[in-house]
């Protein structure tokens, strides 16, 4: 497998690390015992396309957002992640 | 009473041995060159600073730094590409040192002093290309790698900063590598095993390429 880096081009996979569900996102303060447990602990299991936070390492270390299909292995898009590169990043 | 020596020492003191090594009776493939008492400063934009950083290392060094995996020549000094909005100054002399780059930089850009953190090897001769294929993932045939391309990447497992210089004299390529300062002895027998079958000429430099 291979990524394409938007900073670097395209790199071996042993340059990167994986992070993992690019998906949940922090709750609140005083969100209820539930959301924080869905947010720490729960995940889901997707046959299809997936977000995923990948870290260029070996690289530019730079934070990855990639959406990559977990039944072909096909990476349809890697977007810095927020923070990463602070005059790439929209978000 | 005990007595310091602060004087600085290549961390490939031991490791490199002048001459030659791997193969003998043929004329050597690779040569292997550290160069030793450089300035490097790495240079790492502010945030929403990219711009106003730009502009002042444009002032500095009379060249655009480089947004790209790339390294320019600038004005006494080689800017190289290290990641999104960061760069290195690398030079010699004390044309370029932290003390200077200072009152120029710090504005938009945090400043860290590498002079002695990083090693420096300069990989040329007729097999370079073919002793970095073993080690590097990343295509540097000379119609694909040019003069000024840069890459953040590994070998070995280590992470380096790779960039093509300006050629030898007698045309052929010269990568250049800056390695950290604690992995460098590890990187650099990796090199002398990949290098020994071409047959290796080792040198040490004070000279900039
Ligand atoms: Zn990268």
């Amino acid at each position: 497998m291979r990524i394409v880096c938007p900073f670097c081009g395209e790199r071996e996979l042993g340059e990167f690390t994986y992070l993992g569900d690019a998906k949940p996102v922090r709750p609140e303060a005083g969100a209820s015992e539930d959301e924080v447990f869905d947010y720490v602990y729960l995940r889901d299991n997707v046959a299809g396309e997936t977000n995923e936070y990948w870290y260029h390492g070996g690289g530019c270390r730079a934070w990855l957002k990639v959406t990559r299909n977990t039944l072909t292995h096909e990476i349809s898009s890697v977007e810095p992640a927020a923070g990463a590169g602070a005059a790439k990043v929209g978000a | 009473m005990v007595e310091f020596s602060w004087a600085p020492r290549s961390p490939l003191e031991h490791a490199l041995v002048t001459g030659a090594h791997g193969t003998r009776g043929i004329e050597a493939g690779v040569s292997l060159t550290e160069i030793r008492n450089f300035d490097l400063i790495q240079v790492m934009a502010r945030r929403g600073k990219g711009a106003e950083l730009a502009k002042a290392a444009k002032a500095r060094f009379g060249v655009t730094a480089p947004d790209a995996p790339k390294a320019v020549q600038g004005k006494d000094a080689t800017l190289i590409w290290s990641g999104p909005d960061q760069f290195f100054v690398l030079s010699a002399g004390g044309k370029h040192t932290l003390q200077t780059l200072v009152p120029a930089l710090s504005g938009p850009a945090s400043l860290s002093d590498q002079s002695h953190a990083r090693v420096l090897i300069s990989i040329s001769g007729v097999k370079a290309r073919a002793m970095l294929a073993k080690l590097s993932s990343i295509d540097l045939h000379v119609g694909a790698f040019l003069i000024g391309a840069a890459a953040a990447t590994s070998m070995d497992h280590t992470s380096v900063t790779l960039w093509r210089g300006n050629d030898r004299p007698d045309g052929l390529a010269v990568f250049n590598l800056l390695v950290f300062a604690t992995f460098a002895e590890s990187l650099w027998h990796t090199l002398l095993d990949s290098a020994a079958e071409y047959g290796v000429a080792i040198s040490h430099s004070e000279e900039l390429a």
